[in-house]
């Protein structure tokens, strides 16, 4: 079945020139230091022609020019021999440039070539050569440079050679975890099973990815070159035949420029390498946004609901019967994309739970599943916000809450099983730790001996043996660390449990392990669970209900037989015919083509419309509304609407 | 048991280090054309008998290691060698016994002369680096909390501006300005204070200190304020740190429990590979305010052409910087319980 949807964007073809400096001109910081750095640039080339007078030269100069103060005549002063800081100053940028230049393309050779080597090799060759990294980075680098010059000779070409060939322990080090990085991805691995050489490969596959990164690290070495220049030369080790900016202050300390006041001696020199060098860190940090992008987002923020205009208000899920626990109402989540954009990341999303219910949340990833559960409480990114609805719990609106008192709702109401747990638990702190923190949190006058046995009796809970408590998460197996966050929900006795695919990344023997003490403790204890996940298999054999999202919107809620017998929206019933059936063991299974939209991407019609094969001419053009069909199973579909 | 063994391993390593940088200094004043040794023959401060008392000393007589390399400057003895009556061995042996040479300009042994340095620079950059670390990790921990707001933008401005600054220009614009401001201008000590009571004398270094460590505390607080704020801005992004949140944690206890220490981590690093970069602040902080120190050593050593004080100032700093850093990765090792399960 072809699939070609008028609604995928064609994607404007640019060289990767192009897109880097796009990038890059975004990042006001690498901008600036770009310019400054090009402006100095200027400086040192057309020096002789800025320069009012030569500073090599002493011709014309007598002793009453000594430390003079700026004037019309020598707008920065005069230095220690009465010369014009002005054309020292424009002088100077040459020789510190140059080494800058120099001793960093030399750092940067050696340290590319050891760490490609070391990445790439491996092995003896490997240990050989970070051994010797490690060495050269505890000993102190100017202290060698200083003992090396005073015992040679201090030479312009002495001084870049020396600063070169110590500078490359911290690019070496990169270069080799990125080549690390670089080696195990797949074409490299398929140009090397098709049998081409080592040569060929680092020209062809891992010079290219690695040169970015050399590319950034550059510039730190550049102005690593030009500070450790400018401090040989004020010990008195730079070349005393040459200006630089080292050299000069050199000159103002070692010369009375103090004693004399002389405070533009110091001020002038110091500027430019305060100059360069600021120049070089701003562009680095620019290189940096583009190559290394962060969204710098946490999780610290306090989301609060933001009211905003949203399309069309939908009516919500007919009441049912006894007062549920949890009704979620219209709930709307947007989020704020990169680009400054906003996208409904959650459309209009209503479902009640009942106590000891279990719902199903399914959907391929990317639907907003995650998304929803954070939502409820408001537990989103900072670009997330929720725009509309109500999550009504225990009799209190869960949006319109204060912070301090969501916070009693959180863990003690409802607690989550987030999916993941190995970055869900805190590496350096114990499981006991963690579980003695959930309970204090929301029972600080607990006696010592209960909050013991209340860890254990949690343990024991889950299968896992009381005097593994004591042990960092690192230290537990996959299933284990599951079970422990299981157990870490369970700490304050919540009424509702979210376990948000709590079985990714689990073998299947694990998995089956893991559900079924989910399925067991609900019994236990009488939980509310809210199931997410892609396994409808795993919905039909546990949940007593099932909410279907797709992009966003809620597809099709209802009881779970209902869903699996008489499946309304295409969308259910193409996830139906992906998953294998016990009952018919002929079924011909089928995969859906295509992908779930993109937040920035969103079609204007219906979400499913680009992969439905039943889909009408009005699909893409109108958003369904909800269609209540009654015995509690909403569609939102155009098929299904009373014409 | 696995503490013991990940100890032993780290200790030896440092060993082995400190090994390299012994061979690296012996040839270092050997074989470059400024050999030491030669040159205090020649240096017009020696008297004929210790002109004698150093050949003895460094068996000039000997070969260096061998006679076939070129690493011979005498050209003396044969090739068939016995490896104790090499200048290398009476080296390591001498320095085995705390003997690192006389000083061609005080005429005292250099081990005398440096280890009352030694104790002024950790002084001087223990101050510093304490300061440095409180500052920064204050600072960096409010920018990350309050990111992208107009406060982070400043601290992160300040910041890169600090970065920026040639250590021994600001520590010269400090004495500038300290000079007319009543401050101490150099040393550690106003003279004749020696035979003032105690308290007057700490009064007194404290006041030669608070220039030195202000200009050592602001290079470094710059980059331990950036560190910290990306590697908290990481640990805040992290998905335990929404654990916590779900919890019911507030803001602090989230900062205080589960962020900080996790976001420490990559800072301790740093500063163990920093200990490097802290000897050559150090170097030029002391030579501006003529600091008696491991680095002032150093640039008298150059100025005064003194080979054999700055062979050991060099010698004694790279095995402090290594000590330190072997003490920083224990350090590490208490702090992260991953770390000695590898």
């Amino acid at each position: 079945m072809p699939l070609s949807s008028p609604l995928e964007t064609i994607p404007i073809k640019r060289t990767p020139f192009q897109n880097f400096w796009r990038i890059f001109t975004q990042n006001r910081m690498g901008l600036v230091g770009l310019v400054a750095l090009i402006a100095i640039i200027l400086v040192a080339v057309f020096a002789s022609a800025l320069a009012p007078y030569d500073p090599y030269s002493s011709a014309g100069i007598n002793s009453s020019d000594i430390y003079q103060p700026p004037s019309p005549e020598h707008p920065f002063g005069t230095d220690d021999a009465g010369k014009d800081e002005l054309s020292l100053f424009v002088y100077g940028a040459r020789v510190s440039l140059v080494v800058g230049f120099f001793a960093s393309f030399i750092s940067l050779a050696i340290g590319g070539s050891i760490g490609i080597s070391a990445g790439f090799f491996g092995g003896r060759t490997e240990t050989v050569l970070m051994r010797f990294n490690d060495i050269m980075l505890v000993i102190p680098d100017l202290a060698l440079m200083v003992v090396i010059i005073a015992l040679t000779k201090p030479s312009l070409w002495n001084i870049i050679l020396v600063i070169g060939l110590l500078g490359w322990t911290f690019t070496s080090r990169i270069v080799r975890s990125q080549t690390l990085a670089v080696k195990s991805k797949k074409y490299v691995l398929r140009a090397r099973a098709i049998g081409a050489g080592n040569r060929h490969i680092i020209y062809n596959h891992i010079l290219p990815l690695v040169l970015p990164l050399l590319l950034v690290n550059a510039v730190l070495v550049i102005s690593a070159a030009i500070l450790n220049e400018s401090a040989l030369s004020f010990l008195g080790l730079g070349d005393p035949t040459l200006i630089s900016w080292g050299q000069m202050l050199n000159y103002a300390f070692a010369r009375g420029a103090m004693s004399a006041g002389a405070w533009w001696a110091l001020v002038v020199p110091g500027f430019g390498i305060v100059w360069v060098v600021l120049a070089l860190t701003l562009l680095g940090q620019g290189l940096e946004q583009v190559f290394n992008p962060r969204t710098e987002s946490h999780h610290l923020v306090e989301t609060k609901r933001e009211e905003r205009p949203v399309p069309a208000v939908l009516p919500g899920p007919a009441s049912s019967a006894p007062q549920p626990l949890l009704t979620v109402t219209n709930l709307s989540i947007e989020y704020t994309l990169s680009g400054g954009s906003r996208a409904l990341a959650v459309d209009h999303v209503s479902f009640t739970l009942q106590k000891g219910e279990m719902l199903g949340l399914v959907g391929e990833s990317g639907c907003g599943k995650t998304t929803l559960m954070l939502g409820l409480l408001r537990l989103l990114p900072a670009a997330g916000k929720v725009v509309s609805g109500e999550v009504d719990f225990d009799g209190h609106d869960l949006i319109a809450l204060s912070e301090e008192e969501l916070r009693d709702v959180r863990w003690k109401g409802i607690a989550i099983i987030f999916q993941g747990a190995m970055n869900a638990l805190n590496p350096v702190r114990t499981v006991g730790d963690q579980l003695v923190e959930a309970i204090r949190q929301h029972d600080p006058g607990k006696p010592t001996a209960a909050l013991e046995a209340r860890v254990s009796e949690l343990l024991d809970l889950v299968g896992i043996s009381a005097e593994r408590k004591g042990d960092y998460p690192h230290q537990y197996s996959g299933g284990m660390r599951q079970r422990a966050m299981i157990a870490m929900a369970l700490a304050c006795d919540p009424q509702i449990v979210i376990a948000d695919e709590p079985t990714t990344a689990l073998d299947v023997m694990i998995q089956a392990q893991i559900l079924e003490l989910l399925s067991s403790l609900r019994e236990k204890l009488g939980l509310s669970i809210i199931l997410v996940t892609h396994d409808l298999g795993v919905v039909a054999e546990m949940c007593d209900s099932v909410l279907v999202m797709y992009g966003g919107v809620m597809a099709e809620y209802a009881p779970v037989d209902r869903v699996y017998n008489a499946p309304q929206h295409p969308y259910t019933r193409e996830l139906l015919k992906a998953f294998p059936d016990l009952a018919d063991p002929g079924k011909k299974l089928s995969s859906i083509p295509g992908y779930p939209p993109r937040l920035d991407d969103l079609p204007a019609g219906c979400r499913f419309a680009p992969r439905c094969s039943v889909a009408l001419e009005r699909c893409s053009r109108d958003l369904p509304g909800i269609t209540d069909l009654g015995e509690e199973h909403i569609v939102r579909c155009h098929l299904v609407e009373p014409q | 048991m696995k503490r013991t063994r990940f100890f032993l391993k780290k200790l030896a390593w440092a060993l082995f280090t400190i090994a390299f940088v012994v061979i690296l200094n012996f040839f270092l004043f050997r074989v470059l054309p400024g050999d030491p040794a030669r040159q205090g023959i020649r240096d017009p401060r020696m008297t004929k008998q210790s002109i004698e008392a150093v050949r003895q000393r460094f068996g000039l007589d000997k070969p260096v290691i061998n006679c076939f390399s070129s690493l011979n400057p005498l050209k003396t003895g044969n090739c068939f060698i016995n490896p104790f009556e090499t200048q290398f061995f009476i080296y390591a042996a001498n320095l085995f016994q705390g003997d690192f040479g006389i000083s061609f300009h005080y005429n005292r042994p250099v081990v005398d002369i440096l280890m009352t340095r030694l104790w002024n620079t950790v002084l001087l950059i223990g101050a510093g680096q304490i300061l440095a670390i409180i500052l920064g990790v204050s600072v960096g921990v409010v920018a990350a909390w309050k990111a992208r707001t107009s406060l982070d933008y400043g601290a992160l401005s300040l910041s890169l501006l600090a970065w920026s600054l040639p250590t021994f220009w600001l520590g010269m614009i400090f004495l500038f300005w300290g000079s007319n401001n009543g401050f101490p201008i150099g040393g550690k000590a106003t003279p004749g204070m020696s035979s003032a009571p105690l308290s007057e004398q700490i009064v007194d270094i404290l006041q030669h200190m608070v220039l030195p460590t202000l200009t050592y505390t602001i290079i470094f607080m710059g980059e331990y304020m950036l560190i910290m704020r990306s590697s908290l801005l990481d640990v805040l992004s992290e998905d335990f740190i929404l654990t916590a949140k779900a919890k019911g944690l507030n803001t602090f206890q989230i900062l205080k429990d589960h962020a900080l220490k996790n976001a420490m981590l990559p800072l301790v690093t740093v500063i163990a590979l920093n200990l490097g970069f802290t000897m050559a602040g150090a170097i030029q902080i002391e030579t501006v305010f003529s600091w008696p120190g491991l680095g002032q050593a150093i640039y008298e050593g150059v100025v005064r052409r003194d080979f054999p004080i700055l062979q050991g100032a060099f010698l004694m700093i790279a095995i402090s910087v290594i000590v330190a850093n072997l003490l920083a990765e224990l350090g590490y090792s208490m702090l992260d319980p991953r770390v000695q399960s590898d």
